[in-house]
């Protein structure tokens, strides 16, 4: 008997709804009403504790395939954690650099990271998208539709 | 009311409001032909763009987008044989073969104008049928919408491909989400451990897009460089034969049986809260064979698969679009954005929804039935274009519509915080995929979270016997409805199991 992944999801998700399920039993009840603040949020993480559980359960009887019987199609986590990092980046920077400096540099860098252009032509192809982006979009919305932008705390552009 | 309908009309038809719809149905029809980027992902990318746009002219948009998303997916299942959208993907069954066969002209045509009499007929009980149904739903109490939510839960959680267990988790996930902040009786804050970022709880939207869109981008993002990418390419490539319109036309009216039910199937599951546009294609396909006098032809190409899976699908959302108006319930995520738009501009939903804005309701109709033309003019106008189109990389693609849900996030109220959210949920959306966790219900409980806590409570408020919740008749049966889905999918799993152990006894 071995545990799997949907095993360890169930007990992380089984040790979040207890945790919160005590958090919701200690939340004060109102004098005029006759279900406090806590009694759906403790129906909604009883549901979830006891799904969890069921699923911890599932998994642990559950009769594994010989490892590497099935293979997987190959999938690229790499460009994927790369891909997070740099919108954790955009993120982090649109209220520094303002939205149209941000946007292009993130339309510019994220598009590199997954097709790396090869020649000078690609290189041109893709600063112009990373720049008509952040110019169009920053025209239509704040022009056209006065939709505020973030703007730049460093750049205050 | 046929007067309102032709003011309606007569408004959407003004530049003010036909340019939005025009652009959205453009945009839906390229949305729905990319693989990979489902309508949801295009409202989402649409929505920003509505903040600042008067509150019918966002709402003709979004519905011109979820018109012409539900036909786009046809281009890619037919040239293909990738669904563009999730809802289309019964038409790759006869589509493909028939392009395959050296007809995609046709099966092209055969879908876009199947979609066009779908929807249309759609559009009769649209403007006819959301009337009652809002009478219906008045006479609700708390135990009966509390109950419906139930059981659009139920349905949501047992329809997803993995087990019934993950479906049910997203779906608490979901409703925990709304739980956190403020609770909605006596104000005091719940699972917030005193921080300021999430005291007001997770705003509605950030958390939709984050959820949704990364999770979509970043799995698409996992196989990029895939022979699909290649096959994409060559789409600019495809010519049309020459055929014609007339001919496709009669090929449709000549079963009006198959036309009719087909839109019908289209239109009940498009009602029934939480079922998408998917189910209602695979449904109205898998109908169209069973009423067929030549069922061996399905899946060769045949023109009824295409007819059935195309005029369902935009049926479906003629569909939603009364559940949302009737009940103020989004029956998919496409409607749970435009729900979130209407709440932006202050428009309470609900059954009171069009007596009190009879000219957005009216005006949701007619952004409806013309979005068809809209959708036909530019299939007939731009498909060339759109072939070309299609072939966008994910690359130039994805860093744009991250962009996009970046300012949809940001423009709610000009805070970074909901663009920390949109983040943060991102990752949680993203993991939860990975780990075999359907979204759907999560999307659900989060839609519906709130509106089942109020009903909820105000139902015990009302009267403290929980008894009610069964007794009342439409109630009880809304509930026992509920047990039924749940027993359905947990006997259908079990059944699943056996068979495959079965067909590999040495595992």
């Amino acid at each position: 008997m071995s545990i799997g992944r949907d095993g360890i999801a169930g007990l992380i998700l089984l040790a979040i709804s207890l945790f919160l399920l005590v958090k919701s039993f200690q939340l004060p009840s109102l004098p005029i009403v006759p279900v406090g603040p806590g009694f759906y949020p403790a129906i909604v993480l009883s549901l979830m504790a006891t799904a969890s559980a069921l699923l911890v359960l599932q998994d642990l009887l559950k009769r594994r395939a010989p490892a590497g019987a099935v293979a997987a199609p190959r999938r690229n986590y790499r460009r994927v954690l790369i891909a997070f990092a740099i919108v954790g980046a955009y993120v982090v920077l649109l209220p520094l650099l303002g939205f149209r400096v941000a946007t292009a540099l993130f339309v510019g860098a994220l598009q590199a990271a997954l097709d790396r252009p090869r020649t000078v032509r690609q290189w041109v192809v893709l600063a112009a998208i990373a720049f008509g982006t952040a110019v169009v979009s920053y025209f239509v919305f704040e022009r056209y539709l006065l939709v505020l932008l973030p703007r730049g705390a460093w750049t205050g552009f | 009311m046929l007067d309102l309908l032709w003011n309606g009309l007569v408004n959407v038809a003004h530049w003010k409001y036909l340019v939005p719809l025009f652009a959205g149905t453009l945009i839906g029809v390229i949305g729905g032909s990319l693989p990979g980027v489902t309508i949801t992902m295009t409202v989402i990318v649409v929505l920003p763009f509505t903040y600042g746009l008067d509150p019918l002219a966002g709402l003709a948009a979004m519905t011109g987008v979820y018109v012409g998303g539900s036909t786009g997916g046809l281009i890619a299942c037919c040239l293909l044989g990738i669904p563009g959208s999730p809802a289309s993907i019964a038409t790759t069954f006869d589509g493909f073969p028939m392009a395959r066969n050296g007809e995609p002209g046709r099966a092209i045509w055969l879908g876009v104008w199947a979609s066009v009499w779908g929807g249309l007929l759609g559009a009769l009980f649209l403007v006819f049928l959301t009337g009652p149904l809002a009478a219906i739903a008045l006479e609700f109490g708390p135990w009966e919408y509390f109950s419906l939510f139930v059981l659009a839960m139920a349905m949501v959680a047992g329809l997803g491909e993995s087990s019934l267990l993950k479906g049910l988790i997203s779906t608490a996930i979901g409703l925990l989400i709304t739980v956190v902040g403020h609770d909605p009786i006596g104000s005091v804050p719940r699972f917030t451990f005193g921080s300021t970022f999430i005291g007001g709880g997770f705003p509605f939207l950030p958390v939709l897009i984050g959820v949704f869109a990364f999770a979509q981008i970043m799995t698409d993002l996992e196989k990029l460089n895939s022979p699909r990418g290649e096959a994409l390419q060559s789409l600019a490539n495809v010519r049309l034969e020459r055929f014609s319109h007339l001919k496709v036309n009669l090929e449709i009216f000549r079963q009006p049986f198959l036309l009719a039910w087909s839109t019908i199937v289209g239109l009940i599951i498009g009602i029934l809260p939480a079922i998408g546009g998917s189910a209602s294609s695979v449904m109205a396909y898998d109908q169209a064979k069973k009423f067929s006098r030549t069922p061996d032809r399905f899946g060769k190409g045949h023109p009824e698969g295409i007819i059935a899976s195309e005029a369902s699908n935009n049926a479906n959302v003629s569909g939603s679009l009364m559940t949302i108006m009737a009940f103020g319930i989004p029956g998919d995520a496409v409607t749970a954005v435009m729900l979130g738009a209407m709440t932006i501009h202050g428009i309470q939903s609900g059954p009171l929804f069009i007596s009190q804005n009879p000219d957005i309701a009216y005006g949701i109709y007619a952004a409806y039935i013309l979005a068809h033309p809209c959708m036909l003019l530019i299939c007939l106008a731009l498909m060339p274009l759109m072939l070309r189109v299609t072939s966008v990389r994910m690359a130039v693609l994805a860093p744009v519509v991250l962009v996009l849900c970046v300012v949809g996030a940001y423009a709610l109220n000009n805070t970074m915080q909901s663009v920390y959210v949109l983040l943060l949920f991102g990752v949680v959306g993203y993991v939860l995929v990975k780990l075999g966790f359907p979204l759907a219900p999560l999307i659900l409980g989060l839609i519906l979270g709130d509106q089942i806590e109020i009903n909820l409570v105000r139902a015990i408020m009302t009267d403290a016997n929980p008894w009610l919740f069964l007794t009342r008749p439409i109630s009880g049966l809304l509930l026992l409805a509920a047990a039924g889905s749940v027993a359905l999918a947990v006997w259908q799993h079990w059944r699943h199991q056996n068979r495959v152990a079965e067909e590999a006894p040495d595992f």
